[in-house]
């Protein structure tokens, strides 16, 4: 085969390859990269509904003078760390004690485990809204009862408690994709390795330490990422249960983008905070891949 | 594209800028230039009829529903004028109270936003000076004005020389408590059914630790979300006897010596038990607390909540002026319901626009009949008392004399609300309250600033 047979041949092959990813990719500039430069640019102006004036980093000189922003800088913070250790380590353990259960049992499990995750989020606020009512509330009534607490705790209206009702509610909804993914990935380990260590004298914590964990370790650092991801992301508990409140006790980037943005119109102030939110996403996940992907063998 | 419309809307907006100035409207002076259009109107109506158009109406639940279906009562005003004006076609769609600012916002923004929106003036003022509103002067004949013959009301219709809303309703906020309770309790001696129901924040104390003694729940002092704000604004400035802001509009000045022992009051009220604690509590719940009969009172009621919750209260509510210090008038804040009109570029879908408006707000049959369905009170004198036999109602239209200054058209309003909460929230979980109300108002007065 000659040289330019050859050419043509591999050059084919690309215009196919890209045909077939045109479709994806058209979606994806349009969706994700256009909105992303649009942020960036936007960003740079005092934009308002009647405003479109250059006023370059402004937003983001005014944005380190925001106590509000600060102080939901460090709420998001709070709830990425306290969401994602508990999220891996809880899936993890759960994906681990039902993977080694009847088919059926595992089945329950996983289902009773994803059901928050498929269940709307409006219908998931409404239920824990209802456990936490300070007045009528399930879960004052048992602690009363209890005598665990003499009088009822505003459990959202409390700055003391409000962020961790949150994590709480957030913990439901997101372990449910993590276990599904690790039962997944104990199955694709391979069970001779196992059984061989077993067979050798290993006990259950050299054979999870030296088997199972290096096998998850892809699982583990994608679920890692997207569960920070998300936590990051946390907006439609706040927005439907406390709207930032008490005393912004509970106000995360995400809330204070979507209220100066839709509530005040300040899109290119909420821009701002947007992109720092996606710098911070972005260092950490790189962080991420650095550490936990160094281990990761496919 | 993008470009050109944010250039389109900058040019609006300084055209806008350009027209609008920065005093209120005289009602005297909106006689004079109303007048002078009339005749022109009229001939413009003779035509009016055939007028060709297919517009887009958005509402707020603010028309009681029919037979439990949204949207189901606007249908019928959109038949009956499609009788008139059968070759305009009106789309409509319900929005909610949650969602629908926000929807609004969008869709200004990108370009798909509605013809008509029935809404109230602390937003419809915002989107006026936005520069996104077709104009609504001629729309305010002398006639009209007249006939409302409120300036307080026609000027919370305007920025500078041009209305941006047209009025069709209004009602004041007041608080309710639990008549069928009190009575029970042998409470009711406690409260002035007589006259305007004015009484004193001493008065008012008493009666909410009797309740107290009695076993009854007090009001929820509800700060979530931004829904009924006014209501706690207004009871603060109600008991202080402070206004929110000057007349001028121009700064707040709920921090006084008064404002500061008031709200310290509100704050004691709810660690003693007088009052519920409502930092986890937005104004939709605080209502359903007394509507159920679980709280005694509520410190934001109005005739449009009752009708919306008359059939599931099992007890009779009175309505009362919030109390006042000793020889101080109550200020009510009080809701406008109109309508205003965007800007699509179409002057056809303009003109239709405002005949919708029109007749939904002025057609003989109709006009009353959707006064009654907001269970407010028309703002046209001449609708007369749409409410005979209805003490409640009665008594209600007899509280216009009380009216306060209307700020919600201030700039930066929307800014202000988002500060409001949370500062109550701050006083509720134990931040010093002299500090909390001068940090409120320094943020509110930034946000006058910021609207510039």
């Amino acid at each position: 085969m000659n040289k330019q047979k050859l050419y043509k041949i591999r050059m084919r092959e690309t215009l196919v390859s890209y045909a077939f990813l045109a479709p994806a990719l058209l979606f994806f500039v349009i969706f994700v990269v256009y909105p992303m430069i649009s942020g960036v640019y936007t960003s740079l102006f005092n934009y308002t509904i009647r405003k479109f004036d250059f006023i370059g980093v402004d937003n983001y000189i005014r944005l380190v003078s925001d106590p509000i922003f600060k102080k939901s800088l460090i709420n998001t913070l709070v709830i990425v760390l306290g969401s994602v250790p508990i999220v891996v380590l809880f899936a993890l353990f759960v994906g681990l004690t039902i993977y080694e259960k009847h088919s059926a049992i595992r089945s329950f499990f996983r289902c009773v485990f994803y059901l928050p995750v498929v269940t709307g989020t409006v219908a998931v606020t409404v239920v824990w809204k209802w456990i936490y009512d300070p007045i009528n509330g399930i879960l004052n009534y048992l602690l009363q009862s209890a005598h665990i607490i003499n009088e009822p705790i505003m459990w959202l209206g409390d700055k003391r408690f409000a962020i961790w009702a949150i994590i709480i509610i957030l913990l439901t909804t997101s372990v449910g994709q993590p276990i599904i993914l690790y039962v997944a990935a104990l199955g694709n380990i391979d069970q001779s390795l196992t059984e061989a260590a077993e067979v050798d004298g290993a006990n259950r914590w050299q054979v999870f330490k030296n088997i199972k964990w290096p096998g998850l370790m892809p699982t583990t650092l994608y679920i890692v990422v997207i569960t920070t991801i998300n936590s990051f992301q946390c907006f439609s508990l706040i927005q439907l249960l406390t709207s930032g409140g008490p005393n912004y006790s509970t106000s995360t980037i995400m809330y204070l983008v979507y209220e100066k943005a839709f509530k005040l119109g300040q899109f290119g102030y909420a821009n701002s905070m947007g992109v720092i939110l996606a710098v911070i996403i972005g260092i950490i996940s790189f962080l991420q891949f650095k550490f936990l992907g160094n281990d990761v063998e496919y | 594209m993008k470009k050109r419309a944010l250039s389109l809307m900058l040019v609006m907006a300084m055209t806008a800028g350009m027209l609008a100035g920065c005093g209120t409207k005289d009602a005297a002076d909106t006689k004079e230039d109303a007048g002078k259009e009339e005749t022109a109107k009229e001939e413009v109506k003779e035509d009016d009829t055939d007028l060709e158009a297919e517009i887009t109406w958005w509402n707020y639940p603010n028309f009681a529903a029919v037979d439990e279906t949204a949207g189901k009562y606007e249908q019928g005003i959109i038949e009956a004028f499609n009788e008139k004006y059968p070759n305009i076609k009106v789309n409509i769609e319900m929005i909610d109270f949650a969602s629908g600012p926000e929807k609004v916002t969008n869709a200004i923004q990108g370009g798909t936003v509605c013809d008509v929106l029935f809404d109230a003036p602390g937003r419809i003022i915002q989107y006026g000076k936005d520069g996104v509103l077709a104009d609504l002067d001629d729309m305010f004949t002398e006639e009209f004005v007249a006939d409302v013959d409120n300036e307080k009301l026609i000027n919370a219709c305007y920025v500078g020389d041009n209305a941006w809303m047209y009025p069709i309703s209004s009602a004041p906020f007041l608080m309710a408590f639990n008549k069928t309770q009190l009575e029970e309790f042998g409470l009711l001696d406690m409260i002035n059914l007589e006259g305007d129901r004015s009484w004193t924040v001493d008065q008012y104390q008493a009666l909410i630790k009797a309740l107290k003694e009695k076993g009854a729940n007090g009001a929820v002092m509800f700060c979530v979300s931004q829904g009924g704000d006014q209501g706690t604004r207004a009871m603060l400035a109600n008991l202080s006897g402070t206004p929110i802001t000057n007349d001028d509009l121009t700064e707040y000045t709920i921090n006084s010596d008064a404002a500061v022992e008031a709200l310290q009051m509100i704050v004691d009220n709810v660690k003693d038990g007088y009052m519920l604690n409502g930092s986890a509590q937005d104004g939709t719940a605080s209502i359903e607390e007394f509507v159920s009969g679980r709280s005694s009172n509520a410190i934001l009621f109005s005739p449009g909540v009752y009708n919306n919750n008359k059939a599931k209260m099992e007890f009779e509510p009175v309505f009362l002026p919030f109390p006042t210090p000793e020889g101080v008038d109550p200020a009510l804040e009080y809701l406008i319901d109109g309508f205003c009109v965007f800007d699509n570029g179409d002057e056809n879908k303009i003109a239709a626009s405002k005949l919708l408006i029109d007749f939904i707000c002025n057609d003989a049959e109709w006009g009353p009949k959707n006064v009654v369905q907001t269970g407010t009170f028309p703002v046209r004198q001449s609708f007369g008392n749409l409410y005979e036999g209805d003490e409640n109602m009665t008594y209600l239209a007899s509280l216009t004399k009380y009216y306060s200054t209307y700020y919600n058209t201030i700039d930066g309003f929307a800014e202000m609300r988002t500060y409001w909460f949370p500062m109550l929230q701050a006083v509720l979980s134990g931040e010093d309250v002299k500090t909390a109300l001068d940090g409120f108002v320094e943020q509110a007065n930034q946000s006058i600033a910021n609207a510039q």
